[in-house]
Parts: structure tokens; sequence; C-alpha cells
């Protein structure tokens, strides 16, 4: 197997484009990363994309052909890709593993997504699935799986408060984000009840946005802009759907970190900072178990120690995660990359993490018998 | 009518005037309805076998035994403990009021999990542990006006 580099990123700033085509934010996404890595559109050998709802909501498809074109990108192979939430971090995979393979030495990744629409409009489950017929909702799923955390951990309402407000704090230092706005636990824990015990600053925000990096081999990093990141590990897995798993947890994570770190030769210890997919509250606490950043069940203490802050043992979701920042749901995976990217190199402003070494992203989506349908963890190293 | 050997229930109480089914099945073959004289409500699973696992929804292969053909269709408990709950309090998109309540039930004499809406006057009352039973009604009025019938858990009194 070959080294992979991510050696562009580019993103647009998430939140509400209502004026804006999924083509236009895709070339802004595009344009910085090409920009950002030095790169001519000719130089890239292939394209995937990572978009999950444009099908549905606009009736869109070959989203990725639009979006290369716009930036000068035409005629090579391009892979459209929808893996619910998982879309944009499948697509990256799907780069790496061209890349890694020998196929190509630079290939573009983009994940865009434009999914907001009129206000309190939650997005379905999959609306051919069984549960969506039957009134399940995400924040539904995900409140009975904090319902099982609460009962067997002990985790509570204001520990999963507190992932909100950490990142909406780490939202406001970032232009990018959706919410520039500071929460209070009052705050968190007294807005509308959607699906007890998740409210409404337990939840992300539908959102519209791109992301996009440059992936290389390293004969390339060495030629482009030396600002060039290795990808030290990237696995996607998909669910086991058995209905008796234990709610407390997610398997299919803990599955692919071990492989991940696994691959990577490194171990949670190494970690200097995160991000996840925080699409719900408890969801972060969940990822920090998982990931095994603490022990199962230590996550409620993990917030509560401010260990997970910007400034604390090992930072989480410094971008203001998709609670802050936003879930433009295929470009999500995408744009973690970007900030672990812009952290590494020590250029992410205000919310900079302090000389942060090894990186992990994680994000999962869709859902199927009670459990979800796919999941990556990527581990990226500064050299 | 129904076929239950193949699946699928059809339902045939034609509004004669204007040709629609004055209700409809969420979807066909979760459970036996309508019920026969004297019969009683049950949702329909598929069971291996070999091994005796138990898949509700149906699957046509055991993943264990792989073994074509396998999989005979029978009937759940219809008894079961919650597993774990929530109440929704916005509007579904699949068209049902809040509040309403939901979450997972365990069928002990089956070994299987089930995805269920909860039955009862107050939503808020639903408790892991709890011991419920199945009721098959409807569960909300489509947009073509239908009744969609359902299956949800009461508790046991
Ligand atoms: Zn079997």
């Amino acid at each position: 197997m070959r080294d992979v580099f991510v050696t562009g990123v580019g993103m647009t700033v998430f939140g509400k484009h209502s004026d804006r085509s999924l083509r236009n934010l895709g070339y802004e996404a595009c344009l910085n990363a090409l920009k950002d890595a030095g790169v001519k559109p000719r130089e890239v050998e292939a394209g995937y994309c990572g978009n999950a709802l444009a099908a549905a909501l606009q009736g869109e498809t070959g989203v990725g052909q639009n979006a290369f074109w716009e930036v000068g990108i035409s005629g090579i192979p391009v892979v459209n890709m929808e893996n619910a939430c998982a879309s944009g971090s499948t697509a990256l995979r799907e780069g790496w593993l061209a890349i890694t393979g020998g196929h190509y030495d630079m290939v573009i990744v983009a994940g865009i997504e434009k999914t907001v629409m009129p206000k309190g409009t939650p997005l379905n489950v999959g609306t051919a699935e069984l549960e969506t017929k039957l009134g399940d909702i995400f924040p539904g799923f995900f409140a009975c799986i904090a319902q099982k955390h609460m009962e067997k951990y002990g985790t509570t309402r204001e520990q999963m408060a507190k992932v909100s407000v950490k990142n909406h704090y780490n939202g406001s230092l970032n232009p990018y984000a959706q919410f520039q706005k500071l929460l209070t636990v009052e705050e968190v824990l007294n807005s509308p009840m959607i699906a007890d015990p998740i409210n409404l600053y337990s939840c992300c925000p539908n959102s519209d946005g791109a992301a996009a990096v440059i992936l290389c081999s390293e004969k390339y990093a060495r030629k482009t802009n030396g600002r060039s990141i290795r990808i030290v590990a990237s696995v996607l897995t998909s669910g086991i759907y058995d209905s008796h798993r234990d709610f407390s947890g997610f398997e299919i994570e803990q599955r692919a970190a071990k492989k991940a770190y696994e691959m990577a030769s490194l171990g949670p210890k190494d970690v200097n900072v995160v991000e996840v997919h925080d699409a719900f509250t408890i969801c972060e606490i969940l990822h920090y178990e998982g990931l095994g950043l603490c022990p199962l069940g230590e996550g409620g203490r993990l917030i509560d120690e401010g260990e997970t802050e910007l400034t604390g043992r090992v930072p989480v979701n410094p971008s203001g995660g998709l609670l802050a920042k936003g879930h433009p749901v295929g470009a999500s995976g995408v744009a973690q990359i970007v900030e672990l990217v812009w952290q590494l190199r020590g250029e992410a402003g205000k919310r900079q993490v302090k000389n942060p070494r090894v990186a992990v992203a994680q994000i999962m989506g869709g859902s199927k018998d009670t459990d979800t349908k796919g999941c990556t963890v990527h581990i990226l190293v500064k050299d | 009518m129904s076929d239950v050997s193949k699946g699928e229930i059809i339902i045939s109480r034609t509004y004669p005037t204007i040709g629609l089914d004055l209700e409809t099945v969420v979807q066909p073959g979760l459970f036996n309805y309508p019920l026969a004289n004297g019969e009683k409500a049950a949702l329909l699973a598929n069971r291996c076998r070999s091994c005796g696992r138990t898949f509700f929804p149906k699957r046509s292969l055991c993943p264990e035994c792989f073994v074509d053909g396998e999989m005979e269709e029978v009937k759940l408990d219809t008894r079961g403990i919650i597993y774990s709950t929530t109440v929704v309090t916005v509007p579904s998109p699949a068209g049902i009021k809040p509040p309403y309540a939901y979450g997972y039930v365990d069928l002990p004499a089956n070994n299987v999990r089930v995805f269920a809406l909860f039955a009862g006057a107050d939503p808020r009352t639903f408790v892991p542990g709890q011991e419920v039973d199945l009721v098959v009604e409807p569960i909300m009025v489509n947009k073509q006006g239908q009744k969609v019938i359902g299956y949800k858990f009461r508790k046991v009194l």
C-alpha cells in the first residue's frame, strides 16, 4: 500500500444558501481546495463526490460531474457516492483506495449537500424503512439510545447539554460555522423538546454547504504546497443489524476504530484532536467511548472534566462539530478532514488546538434494524 | 382477502363510488389483518427451520445457516417487555400527531426485539422493563384520507 496525502482543502461556509445551487457550492469548495494544493484541474486524474439527498430533495443526480465541471475538471472517471451521513467520508475512502492501490497519483474528493427545508421539518430516517412509516425520526432513535446510556452509566441531561455548549463555543470561533452563538447549559436544557431527552439544542441543524480535498501520492506531495498531511488509516464498516445489540454503544464504530488504530499502528492515547459525528449531543459522548478516548461509560465524565474542550487533553470537534458548524449531510465527512488538516497544519485560527500531530475523524450514517448502515474512521498524521 | 403464506395482505374494502380503499396497512405482511372470526392479531415473522432464529420484519435467508427455503412463517408472541422508549413532541413526517411514544420491545418467547409505537392515552407513561401486549389499530390518516392500520404495544393492566 502506498502512502496517501491530503495536499489541498477547501470548504464553503455552512448554513443556509437558499439562493445557491449544489454545483455552485461545490464549485467554491473545489476551487478553494485546488488553489490550496496549488494544483491545476488537468492534473486531477479522478473525482469522487459524496451526496446523500440531492436525488430526493433537489431532483438532481450526478452532482459530482456538475461541480467538478464548474472548476474545469472533466473527462476523468467521476463517481458519485451515497452512504447517508457517511457519503462524503466514503468518497474520501474511495479516493484513498485509488491512490494507495497505485491507480492514480492525484484525485479530488468533494462532499456537496443542501438540506435546508421549511422550519421544523425533520429529516427522514429513509421513507422506505418500516421504522419511518411507523413514525420514527432520527432524534427519537437517538433518544432511545440516550435513555439506555443514562440507565446503564448514569449519564445525565446536563452532561449531554455540555456537549452542545462546548461545540457552540468552538463554532463561535469558526468563521465557516452555521451558528456563531454561545449557549448555556440552561438554554440547552430549556430548549423545546423534540423526542425526550433530545431537545432542540441537542440536535444539529439542517444545512447547506460543500467541502473538498485534493489527495495525492507521496511523489506529488513533495511537489505541491509542502503542507501535505498523511492519511495513515481509512476504514469503512457496515452494520451487523443485531436487533439485540446493547444500545449504549456502537459496535460498528468500535470495530472501525480498532481497525483504524491497527492500520495506523497508533492507539487512542496518541490522538491529539478529533472530529466526530455529533448529530445529537448523546452521539458525541458515545463516540468518545467508541474511539477509545475513555473507557465505556465514562463519556459523561470526559465532558464534565473538560478533557475534550479546545484546551483539554484531547479536543473534540474544534470546528463546532455538526451541532454548531452544521450538517450538510454528504459534505460533513469531507469537512471534518478539512478542519483536521487546518488543525494539523496550525492554520485553524482562533480555535487552533496546541501542536496536534495525530487527528481522528469519525462519522456514521443511515439507520436499519436498530443499527447504523455505515461508519468511517480516518486517522491523519502530520509528519 | 389475505394470503399470509406469500407474506402479503390484500385489503379489499373498496369504497365503490370513488374506488378508494378506506384503509390500508402500513406495510404488507407485518401482521394478520383483517382478522378472521375469533382470530387474534399477531406480528408475522420468519423463523429459520435449521437454527430457530426469528426475524421481524421477515428476511429471506438466515445469515447463519445460509440455506435457501428454510424460512417458515410464525406468529410472534403478543407479550413483550419494553427495552427503550421515547416520546416525540414534534409532528412526524409520516403523519402521526404528537405527542406519541415509540421504542423497542423485547419478545422473550421468540427472542426477538421489535420497533413499535405505543398505544394509550398518555404517551409519557412508558418505561423500560414494563410489560406490554400487541394491538393492531389505526395509527394515522394518510394524505388520501385512508386509515393506516399499524401495530402498537399497550400496557398490560
Ligand atoms: Zn438459521
